[in-house]
């Protein structure tokens, strides 16, 4: 699915990532997980577009992708639910749902039921259905957290990344985050997550990476990162 | 008290068009953070491409009324284009480049370089623009008014209602709007937000252009009738708020009311002031404007 060599990106002068290798498979959940500043939020910002990779490669499918405009990007089947949620806070819950489904509304994407697509995102987060007429900027972060994964999951993409859904949530709310990533994962999608509660993120996922100052430190399978004593001791804490 | 009332109705029509000129402002700021100070000129263009238009309708064995609505749409691709030529050449590079400035010089050079054009094509005089509808005035009670004001005003709402119900209604709208809120994230969207920044300029101009035909037939039209009424339809934006609708209707009827009450009752020497003066005093202590409001943000 994606497939992503020796990525170096950064902002204006100051370079971020170093050369990252990373590789998505179909259907599998994979994490990406490490400290803060250690270049996965930059990660996903290259792979969607929101800042130009300065070299390195992005594959999707066949595709090269890097260097595309983030709106391109997105009509080719990746949405990215960015860091800090962006919802767009003017609109009502209901319109910035259907601005996830804008190339498939537009024709740059197969349109297929986004009606019945809308109504799957209300299943999936009922709170969503309560505030659907409600403007974006009025709910708590956690509303928003779900309005921008369903936004996300609105363009019915081939590969969803989430950018640290988690962030500034009640723990009561994360676990219901993680729930609902599961159960997202048990329907087959692609996933790339980027996450600080690496215990949890190791927990759901297939595959994971560890990032440290740009680079990829450490990867395998979730299950084995879980045991690695140094991965435990670097970003599992005691507790795990 | 007559003499009042009528000072008070021809404030309104000339103060919807300084509405329509700000509403156009806020349809690039909203957007691109940027504006077209060449916003006078493309309603000067719109103005003088109808009269040529018109002239020529009318020349055909149209009637007046016929040859202006058979005018209107004309002028409104025009103005589309034109909107979107000053984004393509002056605008543009300047956002890509994240600069602070080089959009405000580009765009008042593309301006004056459209007042060459217009005075080389046109003229320097002012020129005649024929009236759709009679030009003899309606007495309301002693009022007098012109058919072609209430057409203004009706005019000018009318556009910023469909404008209005085209971003709020319609999916590219919403794109509009989205990235208005947020473009980065709107480009996640699958929004080409280069593309929505282009066509807000182009319904920018387009909205200056209309307002050029609606006000021609009460004025008179030439290279030279933008500068004054984009600068003041500038003030308008800044006194009702960069971000608010009703705030430039409002604006602008305070605008054309007050310009018209100190030129009788005081002198048309000082016409200009009490709206300048409003505007300083907006600016020291409402800088957002007496409608603007910071957008709602949640973090």
């Amino acid at each position: 699915m994606l497939k992503v060599e020796k990525l170096v990106a950064g902002y204006g002068k100051v370079q971020v990532l170093h050369g990252v290798s990373i590789e998505v498979a179909d259907g599998q959940l994979v994490t990406l997980i490490g400290s803060n500043g250690a270049g996965k939020t930059t990660t996903l910002r290259a792979l969607s577009g929101m800042i130009a990779p300065q070299s390195g490669s992005i594959k999707l499918g066949a595709v090269e992708i890097a260097g595309l405009p983030s709106h391109r990007i997105t009509r080719l089947g990746v949405a990215h639910s960015p860091e800090g949620r962006r919802v767009f806070p003017t609109l009502p819950v209901s319109d910035n749902l259907l601005l996830g489904a804008f190339p498939r509304l537009t024709g740059a994407r197969p349109k297929g039921d986004t009606a019945a697509d809308l109504e799957k995102m209300f299943e999936l987060f009922p709170r969503l259905r309560e505030r659907r007429t409600q403007l974006a900027g009025t709910l708590s972060g956690g509303e928003q957290q779900m309005l921008a994964m369903a936004r996300a999951l609105m363009l019915n993409p081939d590969l969803l990344m989430l950018d640290e859904p988690s962030m500034g949530l009640s723990p009561r709310l994360v676990e219901e985050v993680f729930a609902t990533i599961a159960r997202l994962k048990a329907t087959g999608i692609t996933m790339l997550l980027v996450e600080q509660f690496a215990a949890a993120a190791l927990e759901v996922a297939d595959f994971g990476y560890v990032m440290e100052n740009g680079r990829i430190a450490a990867s395998g399978p979730a299950a084995r990162l879980r045991d690695d004593p140094a991965v435990r001791a670097a970003y599992l804490g005691a507790a795990h | 008290m007559q003499i009042l009332g009528q000072l008070i109705v021809s404030g309104i029509s000339v103060g919807m068009i300084y509405g329509v000129i700000a509403f156009g402002y806020q349809l690039t700021f909203a957007t691109s953070k940027t504006l077209n100070f060449g916003q006078g000129e493309a309603l000067m263009l719109g103005a003088l491409v109808g009269l040529t238009t018109i002239n020529f309708l009318i020349g055909a064995g149209l009637g007046n009324l016929a040859a202006f609505l058979i005018m209107l749409p004309v002028v409104c691709v025009f103005g589309l284009l034109q909107g979107a030529a000053v984004e393509f050449f002056g605008v543009r590079q300047a956002v890509k480049n994240k600069s602070d400035s080089g959009w405000i010089m580009a765009t008042i050079a593309l301006g004056i370089i459209f007042k060459n054009m217009a005075e080389n094509i046109w003229g320097h005089d002012a020129l005649r623009f024929p009236s759709p509808l009679p030009e003899a005035a309606i007495s309301f009670g002693g009022v007098r008014i012109q058919p072609m004001e209430i057409a203004i005003v009706i005019g000018a709402i009318a556009l910023m209602i469909a404008i209005e119900i085209f971003n709020r209604r319609s999916i590219y709208g919403k794109a509009v709007i989205a990235t208005a809120n947020d473009r980065d994230a709107a480009g996640l969207m699958g929004i080409d937000t280069r593309l929505v920044i282009m066509f807000s300029y182009a319904l920018s101009s387009m909205s200056a252009a209309f307002a050029g035909v609606l006000v021609a037939p009460v004025t008179l039209t030439g290279a030279t009738m933008g500068a004054a009424l984009g600068l003041k339809a500038f003030a308008v934006a800044i006194i009702g708020g960069l971000s608010s609708g009703i705030g430039v209707v409002v604006g602008g009827l305070i605008l054309g009311i007050t310009e018209n009450l100190t030129g009788f009752y005081i002198s048309t020497g000082y016409k200009d002031v009490p709206g300048l003066l409003l505007l300083l005093l907006v600016l020291s202590l409402k800088p957002a404007g007496l409608f603007g409001a910071k957008a709602i943000k949640k973090v």
